[in-house]
């Protein structure tokens, strides 16, 4: 009786618990592999983790979803956190557009609450606590080198407050200088629910992962709708890695998850409600190849006026190992891609070290006219005129839809610069803006001094009215699996630059008490005639004709005498 | 007063003779080079972009990127890059807009409109020195003629300082590279000539004027009251022009605020002026310095260059030099261009200019040779080393430090040479040229 008792009041618990806990998590991953060209090849890690929640205690239950975000974005009134840590350049031009962008270094912005007090001081501590958390170098993230963009950016989920975006509430830095390495996916491995052991994330091996031309973590949270009338929002976190093989330092064209990770997948994640790999297949009509193992199904995807083909590999259902790979059936041919619709490069022009020029080239591939946003973040040691800002397309000066510039000053704050523009169908806008180069204190050069000072990438920012080479996802998809026939109005990329570097002119290190005393001396210089000049009158004096040598001899004279009376 | 006039009547002889064509004759000159080198040499934005003639303080590059910032409604003082007062903007805007002329024809204008200033300034200031020499002469002692200013030197030395500011190369670079220490000499020779003038009431304005472009000019406040007091004997005067320069500063300060509500302009201005944050080297010795000073004696050394440049000396030369106002003027502007944070080449070119007026002291000074080989030797390897440094990389800072260091000892030199030979003038001209004290020799010591 007792022991049945105990069973009925075990049973009520355990009903009432899961009454309690009507928060549910869902964990997907995801890997797209597609072939660039013909010697590269893009592989896209995507870990999303939906978690309903309350809008407060984010700390109390999860599931699946790494507790310490939680309590950060509580803490911190985060609305949304993007993150990227990237080694590498990603090519617009030959590689269309990845699934998410993100500039070389570290890269972060951040939407706070509307409710939020003090944002300058939450976003400096939640930098600080972040590079903790990724063990990068956000903590050098202040005033000085943050910058709240007015168009580049918006909320990427939802977003409480009015119709109208403040743009005061969100703020951007970025870290060019940035070296991405194992110290960053070892951290972030552990944010993942099967903590990189079983599923796609034990396909992270540093060891493999660091050989690519490109590799780039993010780590993006935001709030969706959980249904189209978004009673209930979810918090939803994306965890990528993207990264970009060439088929030179694999030695072979033909490539597998065991050449590109040292293994296949052996298992899968148990926490995981969907675990699936798809490969874009699209290039097989142009350059044939053959599968090593057999899909799961096929996908076609009608997007944006462009079609791909897809295949899909179900790691649950596959169960044991098991690895995909591609053998490619005939020799590499020169293949003619037509470059992306758009891209853009940036340069300094000028030569020494006194006066020199920024230029942004951006080129329009498509056969209309393209609205873009160009986003300058420029630090204050270089001195921006703004008045020779430039935008020319072959010659002809362009004027801007909007600029927004929020000058710089030396030691306190970066420039921001933005621009509006149309830019015409098939044409090449080039944005030009001179600046000077700034001396600073001995002390504020870093131990290298002529290894010299990092610019960030510019951003681009368009909406794309086709889908080609896009493969980034919609904003109301969560998964790889969402963009497959998501043809929207426009297709949203943001374009990063390369990030520059500067060689500010250099004062000697070794002198700094070789130039106070000697400056002080020039200064003394002066004090001592004007000090005689000023305090003391002229006055005739005996000439005293005795100079030294007559002195010596005089006493010469009279030591001789001496001896000679001796 | 009266005296003065009457005077001026019996003893208007040497300025009788005609010497506004030569003066006319100069300026046309002047122009021409000027407008040559402005309109149809490749040389005026090299010259505008080199460091000796525009400094952050004062280049053109800088108004039109403020004047830019403010026709597209951001504050130009938000930003780090202008360092002129609103009143100063205002004014530029006005001269570039309104007056329908290009800047170039503007700076010749006011480049010889300065020189004419000058002139006027020199010719008021030879009068009251041949005035007081009219009235000294009887106890001056016996044969110290070549110690006085002949009526030659009289005559001729308003041209000689007009030709100097016209043509010396520090005053022609200042003009060509569009800097805004054009306008500030402008000011500075109106000052000058209301000053002598007696207008103590405009001249107060001017130096508002100038003290509102660049700071240092206030240590002029001293001898300006100086010369108030001694030409109307009485304190009256001088507290009324001290009073006036206030009122008409802060009503300078106060349009400044109208123009600028957010009054970031007086830390962008005066607060840049004073704590030096960008160091982008000059001629002078605080951009080394203070790169190279350590962190935590930076306000210690800030103050003391500060001070050594603006009240150090002041109180000082106005008490020996109270006699001659017009001299202890030049060694102010001297020493603070010598020592001011941002000095360009166009504060040396116009106390350079006004070296002619002392043309009798030269034969007595004894560091002239070298000065003049030191000024030569630093023109020509300033920019030498400085092209070495940031185009070449075959040199670095501590040349360029080295050629400032020399600029400034050569200038420490001519200023105290200068005020050395006078104070012995002074003596030579009352107890006359001995040089024996009861049939022994005799030297002139400093005691």
């Amino acid at each position: 009786m007792e022991s049945t008792m105990h069973y009925a009041l075990i049973f009520f618990v355990f009903i009432l618990l899961k009454l309690c806990v009507t928060q549910e998590d869902i964990f997907t991953e995801e890997l797209l592999i597609k072939p660039l060209n013909t010697d590269t090849v893009y592989s896209h890690f995507h870990f999303t983790i939906k978690w309903e929640t309350p809008d407060s205690d984010f700390s109390s239950h999860s599931k699946v979803f790494p507790r310490i975000l939680g309590e950060l974005i509580e803490r911190f009134n985060v609305l949304e956190l993007h993150i990227s840590l990237t080694n590498g350049l990603w090519r617009y031009e030959k590689w269309g557009y990845p699934v998410v962008n993100a500039g070389p270094g570290g890269e972060i912005w951040s939407w706070f609450k509307e409710n939020t007090i003090s944002i300058d001081k939450n976003w400096k501590e939640l930098t600080s606590v972040l590079s903790g958390l990724l063990c990068a170098s956000f903590n050098f993230i202040d005033e000085t080198n943050t910058i709240s963009p007015e168009f580049s950016f918006r909320p990427q989920g939802v977003f409480d407050g009015s119709q109208s975006v403040n743009s005061s509430y969100l703020k951007y830095a970025s870290l060019p200088r940035e070296i991405v390495c194992t110290e960053n996916l070892t951290p972030w491995k552990k944010l993942l629910p099967c903590n990189a052991k079983t599923g796609l994330g034990s396909l992270l091996n540093s060891g493999y992962i660091h050989n690519t031309k490109y590799h780039s973590l993010g780590l993006h949270l935001r709030r969706i709708c959980s249904d189209k009338l978004c009673t209930k929002t979810y918090l939803e976190l994306q965890q990528t890695v993207s990264l970009v093989y060439d088929s030179k330092t694999l030695g072979a064209r033909n490539w597998s998850l065991m050449k590109f990770f040292g293994q296949g997948v052996l298992n899968s994640c148990e926490l995981a409600n969907s675990s699936t790999i798809y490969i874009d297949i699209t290039s097989n009509s142009s350059n044939p190849f053959r599968l090593t193992y057999k899909p799961d199904g096929f996908i076609t995807s009608i997007r944006g006026g462009s079609v791909r083909e897809f295949v899909k590999y179900d790691v649950v259902k596959n169960g044991g190992a098991f690895s995909v790979g591609v053998d490619y059936l005939t020799k590499p041919e020169i293949a003619i891609t037509s470059p992306s619709l758009i891209y853009a490069h940036q340069y300094l022009s000028g030569y020494g070290k006194e006066n020199g020029g920024l230029v942004v080239k951006i080129t329009n591939n498509h056969w209309s006219h393209l609205d873009v946003v160009l986003l300058q973040n420029i630090p204050w040691y270089l001195q921006l005129y703004l008045h020779t800002l430039k935008i020319t397309v072959s010659g002809k000066e362009l004027k801007p839809i909007k600029l927004k510039f929020i000058p710089g000053k030396l030691r306190t704050r970066y420039h921001q610069l933005e621009i509006l523009v149309r830019i015409p169908a098939k044409s090449i806008a080039r944005v030009s803006v001179n600046f000077d180069y700034t001396f600073l204190k001995w002390q504020e050069y870093p131990p290298d001094a002529n290894h010299g000072f990092y610019i960030p990438s510019a951003i681009i920012s368009c909406h794309l009215p086709l889908a080609r080479d896009f493969t980034g996802l919609p904003q109301d998809g969560t998964m790889i699996r969402d963009s497959f026939n998501a043809s929207r109005s426009g297709y949203l990329v943001q374009i990063r630059t390369e990030t520059l570097i500067v060689t500010l002119p250099t004062p000697d290190f070794s002198m700094p008490y070789n130039v106070i005393c000697l400056a002080c001396t020039v200064v003394a210089l002066a004090f001592g005639p004007l000090h005689n000049i000023t305090t003391k009158r002229f006055i005739l004096k005996v000439k005293d004709n005795q100079n030294i040598i007559d002195k010596v001899k005089r006493i010469l004279k009279l030591s001789f005498k001496k001896s000679g009376d001796k | 007063m009266t005296k003065d006039k009457r005077n001026y009547q019996t003893c208007s002889s040497p300025w009788v003779k005609c010497i506004y064509g030569r003066l006319a004759f100069l300026c046309l000159a002047a122009a021409a080079i000027r407008y040559w080198l402005i309109f149809f040499s490749k040389y005026q934005s090299l010259i505008a972009d080199h460091i000796e003639v525009s400094t952050p303080l004062n280049a053109w590059k800088r108004v039109k990127e403020g004047l830019y910032l403010f026709s597209i409604g951001i504050n130009p003082y938000y930003g780090d890059m202008l360092h002129e007062t609103p009143t100063s903007l205002f004014f530029y805007q006005f001269i570039t807009e309104s007056l329908g002329l290009s800047t170039g024809h503007i700076f010749i204008i006011f480049d010889i409109i300065t020189a004419t200033f000058l002139f006027l300034v020199t010719r008021q200031y030879m009068f009251m020195v041949y005035i007081e020499r009219e009235e000294n002469k009887s106890s001056y002692s016996k044969n110290i003629e070549e110690y006085l200013y002949t009526n030659e030197n009289f005559r001729r030395a308003p041209l000689y300082v007009a030709a100097t500011f016209l043509f010396n190369p520090y005053t022609i670079l200042n003009c060509v590279g569009f800097t805004t220490t054009v306008f500030f000499n402008f000011f500075l020779s109106v000052f000058l000539y209301l000053l002598l003038s007696r207008k103590f009431f405009l001249c107060s304005l001017f130096l508002a004027f100038c003290t509102s472009m660049s700071f240092y000019s206030i240590i002029l406040v001293v001898p300006m009251c100086l010369h108030a007091y001694k030409q109307f004997n009485g304190n009256f005067r001088a507290i009324f022009s001290m009073i006036s320069f206030l009122v008409n500063f802060l009503v300078i300060m106060f349009i400044g605020h109208l123009l600028d509500k957010t009054d970031s302009f007086l830390e962008n201005v005066y607060g840049f002026i004073i704590t030096v944050p960008d160091l982008k080297p000059n001629i002078g010795l605080f951009w080394y310095f203070f790169t190279e000073m350590f962190d935590h004696f930076r306000e210690l050394f800030i103050y003391s260059f500060q001070i050594n440049a603006t009240i150090l000396y002041l109180i000082p030369l106005a008490l020996k030099f109270h006699n001659d106002v017009f001299l202890l003027i030049t060694a102010l502007l001297y020493i603070s261009t010598i020592f001011k944070s941002y000095p360009c080449v166009g504060d040396v070119g116009l106390v350079l200019s006004l070296l002619p007026c002392y043309k009798h002291l030269f034969n007595y000074s004894q560091q002239q040779f070298l000065i003049l080989v030191i000024y030569i030797i630093s023109f020509c390897l300033g920019p030498i080393v400085w092209h070495l440094w940031i185009y070449s990389n075959s040199a670095n800072a501590n040349f360029y430090f080295g050629v400032t260091l020399a600029f400034a000892v050569a200038q420490i030199f001519l200023v105290t040479d200068i005020l050395f030979v006078h104070i012995k003038r002074e003596f030579c001209l009352y107890f006359g040229k001995k040089s024996r004290i009861g049939g022994k020799e005799a030297i002139l010591v400093l005691e």
